[in-house]
């Protein structure tokens, strides 16, 4: 507690300081928000999706998106199926995932469900790497994801409507007005999409006899079986609103309602007849949040307030003749309350200092059928409290460091204090000098001008930069980790993670094509590493059992080029090394485990993006690429399950615009598995084959305005 | 860099390639282990162990069938040289060749009328066995000549917490006693020769979770005491074992068991004289003796830090009385099986597949 006083007194005093240099400043000098920018991603490893990227097709959720276009690792079997998000080989609770500045993962199991969030409801996306999170947010020992909607100022009045008509029954509606003025911004989006999903595949897990009259197999083949309970229902609302107010206020609300039912597809060997059984995942949730954001001078400051509301149940029954069962049958409803107050303060323009406070209230009533207890599982409520502070300075042109330290506080338990230490060094080209340039940063009314693009432009149009960092990271357990009933332990520790990052940014720009792109290596030690095992009862339990070191690199490029006769040629691609080993003890004498990957891990990932667009068409190409996982804890590879072959995937699409007067539409046909590969990504989970999905888009144009806006 | 891509993908294939069905003929006295696999992976593996020449086949069902066994392998046992095996959450009950290993028959969910998670398989005849259910209040009756479905047999359970399951099967003349583990503290007593619920008894201690037999009629039952989580936990969390007269179905022993959060089961010697029990180590106590010996029978093996391995199943070879103890290990990874003596002397140990937790004898 003393040193969260203490943290606060620092703060306040910040805030004081801010205050006074509020009342001796001008209005905005825009000069001094362009240096600040590269000033606040000194050392920071990130990878940006912006709108062109994530609002490629209104099927793909963000767990397609990661997958197609980063280094994350994403754990999921199949659309509508719950996707996890893995930076760098640590586990999906090591993701700290962040909506408009609120954290949004489960209170429950610390992890987010991507495969629920629309890429379009997200107009930017920030991938921070390792220590790189500590930016944000703690707990982030893999990394953080950072997503955004964005205002559309003067942009005037718009309309767009997609309609997707795909394979397996499958119906992708969206629809999205947005307007525009000088001060209002107001976008509402609307997602739909239904498919029974259920594809047909030959099963090689199974096999059909053919019995002679003896009873003798005289023939046995392998069936071809649809995947079962594997349908969806997905709505999704979004609204926000923005106002620019006078004196450099900006003010922002966030609404984004969600329902979705899910069936959970049978595994390949289940003999269930699927018409008895239901097997379904239902969910509910609203995200909300409200802030206000103010710029002066040399300073900024930002107040957001928040709830989160995520009401989930599971239910698998039989309603067999006479056999009716709740097989399971569980409830969660979790709320989460938050604020936050940040603050940052240019005193010279090579300084930078920023101070940040969030509260979350998360509380959380479980309920299942389970006899391990009376009434709820658990029915708590937990306070957190984050503080951070930082400095940030540039003592040579072309030399920054940056130092943050973080408190965490879950109810009345201190987390160790978060340090982390970031510096860079431009070997190549200069920094934009003073201009009227305005900050890409000020239209994000969350990250404000914090978390800008790391290819900033520069005068130069060569770039080359160096990075390096060195943090220590904590993640607290989540409630189920602490309170789950059976197994929940409340003696747990935080998880520790210790990282060093290394690495260059380069950038290329000249008349007629752009390079950029950036190379990184990494070691972490994570230990204490919580993990749920099952004990002699058949239940699971967590116990700080594992120690995990996780290294490797990361590298990502990108390019284009523009042609004559408007041609336009993009690529870009991502891979990442990441051995995740296992460093724990041995379970026992028998353990075989000991320095081996993680389960499920892959040590290889990459992908591949291309695009080719004339005129009016344009065609992209879409490569992704895991290596071999191991299910195994001990990476057996004697077993036929003991491992999942590689991962190739290739999906295509083409899409031709028309632009009318008053009307502007476009026509895209996408082919997903071009190749018809036949392969599953989780065990017993076979994945669809080729398919198809054709969109057509509609936006009218009217209003005065002419519509430029970015993002439709 | 696409076109390297597009040559990549072409030369490389998701799935898994062509497995050829092994032939395999092997006619003498070996052990089969069903691992278990993982919940939801589909990863259940079958094994053989030869003990003349020590040789471990293991994913025996898979190599032999160019199929997978299942998910969640519960139990095998073999009638009348045929291996059946129940795979709970697949819903089927396999009939194996126990030279080939090749499927001679199945009987799944949807070919009966009330089984949803088959987890034990009691024989009555050549014609007429009884499958217990962990979700299903009906025990189902099958041909296991055929494998057709004969019919079931309500157990009349009120469901407890939701559940009402059956578990492990014992015959003893016209009746087969049954232990409701799921969230009860109930035995329930079959009449065979009508083929209904006759009787029950109920015990002190909560989730019987294993039974055996003895040469002098006596049902010997132990609980895993249930759970204990906090201030509202079900039941007490500590073990009982049981001997219950199998004609009389009097009570007539109770000894409450350490505390350890043990997986505890039940087996005897060939003969029947001899009880043998899992709770963290082996134990072994005359079947006439009143108590549970104070020093174990067979050590589990520690690690560094003196921690038990924790073992998943135990049985005894009924042929000459040898002892076959399994080690889950992490649950993630192949299991280890260690074989002793009758009388605790180690002759072997090997790996097999994921939690190991059934034996059969040819």
């Amino acid at each position: 507690m003393k040193r969260l006083i203490l943290l606060l007194l620092v703060l306040c005093g910040g805030a004081q300081l801010s205050i006074v240099h509020c009342q001796l400043s001008g209005d905005l000098d825009e000069v001094q928000v362009l240096a600040h920018r590269r000033l606040v991603d000194t050392g920071v490893q990130k990878t940006v999706l912006d709108t062109a990227v994530l609002h490629q097709n209104v099927a793909l959720s963000m767990s397609d998106i990661l997958t197609q276009h980063s280094t994350l690792f994403i754990k999921s079997y199949g659309r509508a199926t719950e996707s996890t998000a893995e930076f760098r080989g640590t586990s999906p609770s090591h993701t700290q995932v962040l909506w408009n500045g609120m954290k949004i993962n489960s209170p429950m199991l610390g992890t987010v469900d991507f495969s629920i969030i629309p890429a379009y409801f997200v107009d930017q996306a920030n991938l921070l790497h390792g220590a790189s999170s500590l930016t944000l947010t703690g707990g982030g020992l893999g990394g953080a994801v950072d997503m955004h909607t964005m205002p559309l100022f003067g942009q005037g009045y718009a309309l767009q409507y997609i309609q997707g008509i795909g394979s397996f029954g499958t119906y992708d509606q969206f629809l999205r007005f947005t307007y525009g003025s000088d001060r209002w911004s107001s976008s509402t989006r609307l997602v739909y999409s239904t498919s029974d999903n259920d594809f047909k595949y030959t099963n090689y897990d199974k096999k059909v006899d053919i019995f002679d009259e003896m009873g003798n197999i005289v023939r046995s083949y392998h069936p071809t079986e649809r995947n079962r309970s594997g349908y969806f229902d997905d709505v999704h609302v979004m609204q926000d609103v923005y106002y620019n107010a006078p004196h450099n206020n900006r003010l922002g609300a966030m609404l984004w309602y969600s329902y979705s039912l899910r069936g959970l597809p049978f595994l390949s060997v289940d003999y269930k007849d699927n018409t008895d059984f239901s097997n379904e995942h239902k969910r509910n949730s609203i995200h909300s949040v409200l802030s206000w954001d103010k710029t002066f001078n040399r300073w900024n400051m930002g107040v957001r307030g928040g709830y989160m509301w995520q009401d989930i149940r599971y239910d698998y029954s039989t309603s067999r003749e006479h056999v009716s069962t709740d097989i399971t049958h569980s409830k969660s409803v979790s709320k989460q309350t938050y604020m936050q107050a940040d603050a940052d303060w240019m005193p010279r323009d090579n300084w930078l200092l920023t101070a940040d406070l969030s509260l979350y209230y998360n509380h959380v009533r479980s309920e299942d059928k389970s006899p391990f207890h009376i009434g709820d599982n658990y029915n708590l409520g937990r306070m957190e409290y984050n503080l951070s502070l930082s400095a940030k300075w540039r003592p040579l042109k072309a030399l920054s460091l940056s130092a943050i330290l973080r408190e965490e506080c879950y109810k009345r338990d201190f987390v160790p204090v978060i340090p982390a230490l970031f510096v860079e060094y431009n070997i190549l080209g200069q920094k934009a000098k003073a201009g009227r340039q305005k900050s890409k940063g000020k239209d994000n009314p969350s990250s404000s001008t914090l978390h800008p693009s790391p290819f900033t432009p520069h005068s130069s149009p060569f770039m080359l930069v160096l990075k390096a960092s060195v943090a220590r990271n904590y993640r607290y357990p989540s409630m189920d980790d602490l309170y789950f009933k059976p197994g929940g332990n409340p003696n747990l520790r935080p998880e520790k993670g210790f990282t060093y990052d290394g690495g260059l940014e380069f950038s290329v720009t000249k008349k007629r094509y752009t390079l950029k792109g950036n190379l990184s290596a990494f070691d972490s030690h994570i230990s204490d590493w919580i993990l749920w095992t099952p004990n002699a009862k058949g239940y699971w339990q967590p116990s700080n059992l594992k120690k995990v070191h996780n290294y490797g690199t990361e590298m990502m490029a990108a390019a284009e080029v523009r042609m004559k006769h408007q041609w336009r040629l993009s690529l870009s691609g991502n891979y990442a090394y990441t051995p995740s080993i296992n460093k724990s003890e041995h379970v026992d004498g028998n353990d075989a485990s000991y320095g081996k990957q993680l389960v499920y891990v892959p040590r290889h990932s990459a992908n591949l993006s291309g695009g080719l667009s004339w005129r009016t068409w344009t065609l992209r190409y879409q490569w992704t690429h895991y290596s071999e996982r191991f299910t195994t804890t001990s990476n057996e590879v004697s077993y036929i399950t003991g491992r999942l072959r590689p991962y190739y995937m290739n999906d295509v699409s083409l899409e031709k615009t028309f632009q009318w007067r008053h009307f502007h539409a476009s026509v895209k046909a996408v082919v997903n598995n071009l190749f018809d590969s036949e392969y599953v990504t989780v065990l017993s989970r076979p994945m669809a084959g080729r398919n198809f999905e054709v969109f057509l888009e509609i936006k009218p144009q009217w209003g005065k305005r002419p519509t430029t806006n970015p993002f439709l | 860099m696409l076109l390297s891509a597009l040559v990549l993908t072409a030369a490389c294939s998701n799935s898994d390639p062509e497995r050829p069905e092994e032939k395999f003929a092997d006619t003498g006295r070996g052990v089969f282990i069903l691992c278990e696999g993982n919940y939801q992976s589909g990863n259940s593996t079958l094994s053989y162990y030869d003990p003349v020449t020590r040789k471990v086949e293991n994913g025996v069902f898979l190599r032999a069938n160019d199929r997978r066994l299942g998910d969640t392998g519960q139990s095998i046992q073999i009638y009348d040289g045929v291996a059946y095996v129940a795979m709970e959450n697949s819903g089927i009950i396999w009939a194996l060749d126990t030279a080939t290993f090749r499927v001679r028959g199945q009987l799944t969910t949807g070919q009966t009328e009330h089984m949803i998670n088959p987890r034990y398989i009691h024989f009555l005849n050549k014609e007429n066995a009884y499958v217990s259910d962990l979700y299903s209040p009906y025990i189902t009756i099958f041909n296991p000549k055929t494998m057709k479905y004969v019919g079931s047999i309500s157990t009349h359970q009120e469901e407890a917490y939701g559940y009402n399951s059956t578990e492990e099967m014992i015959g003893w003349g016209d009746r087969v006693f049954t232990n409701c583990w799921s969230y009860s503290n109930k035995i329930l007593v079959i009449d065979t020769r009508r083929d209904e619920v006759c009787d029950s008894i109920v015990l002190s201690s909560w989730q019987p979770k294993s039974m055996a037999l003895d040469a002098r009629g006596k049902l010997w039952v132990i609980t895993d005491g249930g759970y204990s989580t906090g201030d509202d936990s079900f039941s007490d969390n500590i073990p009982h074992l049981y001997r219950i007269d199998a004609t009389t179905l009097e009570v007539e022993l109770d000894q409450e068991l350490d505390t350890d959060n043990a997986n505890v089961q039940l087996a005897t010697n060939p003969d029947g004289t001899m009880l043998y029990l899992i709770n963290n180590d082996v134990y072994r106590m005359p079947v006439d003796a009143n108590r549970v010996p104070v020093r174990p029978f067979i050590e589990a093996e520690r690690n560094s830090n003196g921690q038990r391995h924790f073992l998943y199943g135990i049985g005894v070879n009924p042929h000459n009385g040898e002892i076959y103890v399994a080690d889950a290990v992490d649950y993630r990874q192949s299991g280890v099986v260690y074989r002793y003596t009758a009388d605790g002397t180690l002759l072997d140990k090997f790996r097999v597949g994921i939690t190991p937790n059934s034996f059969a004898f040819k």
